[in-house]
C-alpha cells in the first residue's frame, strides 16, 4: 500500500470536491482578504495604521494579509484532520475506512496535502499581488520565499495535527472541542500577533507546535529582524519527528475507543 | 482449509443512556447478542434472518472489526477479529447501509478508485477490476460510473456498494441487508450476483435480512436470530421440516361481517387479514386439514360468508420464523 496511491486518491477527492463546488473555490480565494479586512476594521477602530507601523515597522495590510494566508495554510492540517473523521462519520464512509487495511499513519498524513496545494496556489491570489503592489518586482521573490516557508510549515504541522485530532476525537461530542482547539492553536502559533511579543508562558506553550517556529521565521523576515533561522528550523524538524510516533499512537487510541463503542454505521 | 467464519459464544451488551428530564438520566443495558455460535464455509451463503433489533448488524459489525465483543471469540479467514483485526480487514468485503457511504462529489468510478487505494490495490489492477465490476453490476448501463454519487438512485447506490465489497476480491463477504428498500430489478440483480459469487467464485458470504422470501431463495443455510439468540438453523427445507407437521388452510372469504367470530370455536392458530373492503384472507394452522376443512367451510357459509377460494399449503419460512420466535404457530 503506497503513500502515493493514497495521496493520489485524496487529491482526486479534494480537487473534485472543490472544482465541482464553486462556492468552495470562491471562498478559498476570498478568505485571506476577508480576514485582512476584518482585522483592519478592528485595528482602525482602536487606533491608526501609523501606530501599527510605529510598533512593528511594517504596513498592517502587508502584515495581516500574510498572517491570514499563514493561518489558512498552516492551520489547514488541523482543520482537515479535526473535521474529516466527523465528516466521514456523517457521510457513512468512516466504517469503510476503519474496516480497510490502510496504514493509518500514511492515510492521516496524506489527508491535508491536497488542501495544502490548493492553499499554496492561493498565494498567487493573496500575498503575491499585495507584495507586488508594495515592493514591486522584489515582491515576487519575497512572496515566493514566504510561500516556500509556509509549505515547510504545512508539512511540519501534520503529525502535530494528527496527535491533536486523535486526542480530541477520543472525547465524546468532539466537534464542540474542535471549535475551541482551532483558535487556541492559532493564538499559540502567534499568527496575528508577532510570536516574539507573546508573553513568555505563551511562547513556551506555543513552542510545542512545530510550525510556530516557521511562523516566527516568516515574521522576522517580513519585519527585517535578526533571526536564527537554522536553529528555529532544527527545532521545528525535531518536533516534527517527535510527533510522528505520538500522532500514530493518538490516532490508534482513538480508533480503539471507537471500535470499543462500535463504529456508527450512520 | 479452515472455516471462513467461526463464531464461538460471542456476546455484546450496549450501554444505553436514557434522559429523564433536563438533568436526570439513567443507564440501561441492552443485550444485543447473547452468546451466539455459528460457522460458515467457503462457497456458501449463510443468512442471518431476523426482525429489526435481533442482533444481525451487531454480529456483522463484530466480524468486520467495527465493534469489540464483550466475550466469546470470532475468527474470519482464520484470523481473530480482536487480536488480528488488520488481517481480518484484508480478507473481507463489506456492504453495510445502502443509502450512504460514498463521496457525493465523486462519480461511481472515482469513488471505487478512492476505496481501491485504501484497500491497497495497485493502480493498474484496481482500474481493471473497476472496469470488470462496472460491467458486472451494469453500472455503465445505468450511467452510474459517470454520474455524481449525490445524484444516484437507491438502486445505483446499492450496486456501487456491492461493487466496493467486491473490489479487492476478498474471499469473505459480509453483506448487511443489501437489498433493503430496493426496487425489484435491482434487488434481483444483487441476489443473482451474491449467489454467483458464492457458488462460482467460492466465496463465503454472510448475508443478513429480515425478508423471508429473500432468505429462502438466496441462502444455503439460514440462522434464525431473535433477541440476540440463534433460535434455529439449517437449510430452508430443513427448517420447515423441523417444526411440527402442521399445514396451512388458506381461505379467501367474502365476508358479510367479522369472519373471526364463527371461527372462534376452532382452537387452532389463526391469522385473519383484511385484503379489500369485504375480502379477507384467513390462514388456519392444523395438523390434519382433511379432518376439519369441511367443517370450517360449512361454519363460514352458515354464518353468511362466501368462501371464494380454499388452498391447503405447506408452512412457509415465515411460519417457521414465527414458530421459533413465539414458540408455536
Amino acid at each position: 500500500m503506497s503513500f502515493t496511491d493514497i495521496l493520489r486518491a485524496e487529491f482526486k477527492l479534494e480537487y473534485n470536491d472543490m472544482l465541482r463546488r464553486k462556492s468552495v473555490l470562491f471562498m478559498l480565494i476570498m478568505y485571506p482578504y476577508l480576514f485582512t479586512l476584518f482585522a483592519l476594521f478592528i485595528g482602525y477602530a482602536g487606533g491608526s495604521p501609523e501606530v501599527f507601523v510605529e510598533k512593528f515597522g511594517l504596513n498592517p495590510v502587508l502584515y495581516l494579509i500574510t498572517s491570514s494566508y499563514i493561518l489558512m495554510s498552516i492551520l489547514a492540517s488541523v482543520d482537515v484532520l479535526l473535521w474529516r473523521p466527523l465528516y466521514d462519520s456523517e457521510n457513512g464512509t468512516l466504517v469503510y475506512i476503519i474496516s480497510s487495511p490502510v496504514n493509518r499513519l500514511k492515510y492521516y498524513m496524506a489527508l491535508p496535502f491536497p488542501r495544502y496545494t490548493e492553499l499554496l496556489l492561493m498565494g498567487a491570489t493573496s500575498i503575491l499581488p499585495v507584495y507586488v503592489y508594495y515592493y514591486g518586482l522584489e515582491g515576487v521573490l519575497l512572496s515566493l520565499l514566504v510561500i516556500t516557508l509556509i509549505a515547510v510549515g504545512c508539512v511540519l504541522m501534520v503529525p502535530f495535527a494528527i496527535f491533536v485530532a486523535g486526542v480530541c476525537h477520543r472525547v465524546g461530542e468532539s466537534w464542540r472541542i474542535i471549535n475551541i482547539v482551532r483558535p487556541i492553536v492559532m493564538i499559540l502559533m502567534g499568527v496575528y500577533y508577532p510570536r516574539f511579543y507573546i508573553p513568555l508562558i505563551g511562547y513556551i506553550i506555543g513552542s510545542l507546535i512545530p510550525s510556530s517556529f516557521i511562523v516566527e521565521i516568516i515574521q522576522r523576515t517580513l519585519l527585517h529582524l535578526e533571526s536564527n533561522t537554522h536553529l528555529l528550523m532544527a527545532i521545528a524538524f525535531t518536533l516534527f519527528f517527535l510527533y510522528l510516533p505520538a500522532g500514530a499512537w493518538s490516532i490508534k487510541a482513538w480508533e480503539v475507543k471507537k471500535v470499543k463503542e462500535g463504529v456508527k454505521i450512520s | 482449509m479452515s472455516r471462513a467464519i467461526e463464531v464461538e459464544k460471542i456476546t455484546k451488551t450496549y450501554r444505553v443512556k436514557s434522559r429523564r428530564g433536563l438533568f436526570k438520566s439513567s443507564v440501561e443495558f441492552v443485550e444485543a447478542v447473547k452468546g451466539i455460535s455459528f460457522t460458515a464455509d467457503y462457497g456458501s451463503i449463510v443468512c442471518l434472518l431476523g426482525p429489526n433489533g435481533a442482533g444481525k448488524t451487531t454480529t456483522i459489525k463484530i466480524l468486520a472489526t467495527l465493534l469489540l465483543p464483550d466475550s466469546g471469540s470470532a475468527r474470519v479467514a482464520g484470523y481473530d477479529v480482536v487480536k488480528e483485526a488488520s488481517k481480518v480487514r484484508e480478507n473481507i468485503g463489506l456492504m453495510l447501509t445502502v443509502e450512504k457511504g460514498f463521496y457525493g462529489k465523486l462519480n461511481g468510478r472515482e469513488n471505487l478508485e478512492y476505496f481501491a487505494a485504501l484497500y491497497g490495490l495497485p493502480r493498474d489492477i484496481a482500474l481493471k477490476r473497476i472496469d470488470h465490476l462496472v460491467k458486472l453490476l451494469e453500472l455503465d448501463k445505468l450511467g452510474a460510473d459517470r454520474k455524481l454519487y449525490e445524484e444516484f438512485s437507491l438502486g445505483m447506490k446499492a450496486r456501487l456498494s456491492l461493487a466496493r465489497a467486491l473490489l479487492k476480491d476478498a474471499p469473505i463477504l459480509l453483506l448487511d441487508e443489501p437489498t433493503l428498500g430496493l426496487d425489484p430489478p435491482s434487488a434481483r440483480k444483487i441476489r443473482e450476483l451474491v449467489r454467483e459469487m458464492a457458488h462460482r467464485e467460492n466465496k463465503s458470504i454472510l448475508y443478513t435480512t429480515h425478508n423471508m422470501f429473500e432468505a429462502e431463495i438466496v441462502c444455503d443455510r439460514i440462522l434464525l436470530i431473535n433477541k440476540g439468540v440463534i433460535v434455529a438453523e439449517g437449510s430452508p427445507e430443513e427448517l420447515k421440516d423441523k417444526i411440527p407437521k402442521l399445514k396451512v388452510i388458506n381461505l379467501v372469504i367474502k365476508a358479510s361481517g367479522d369472519p373471526g367470530k364463527p371461527l372462534e370455536r376452532f382452537t387452532f392458530r389463526k391469522e385473519i387479514k383484511q385484503e379489500e373492503n369485504s375480502v379477507f384472507n384467513v390462514k388456519i394452522y392444523v395438523p390434519r386439514p382433511e379432518d376439519v376443512l369441511g367443517e370450517i367451510v360449512k361454519t363460514l357459509v352458515n354464518s353468511g360468508h362466501e368462501v371464494v377460494n380454499v388452498r391447503v399449503e405447506e408452512p412457509s419460512l415465515e411460519d417457521v420464523f414465527i414458530y421459533y420466535s413465539e414458540g408455536s404457530i
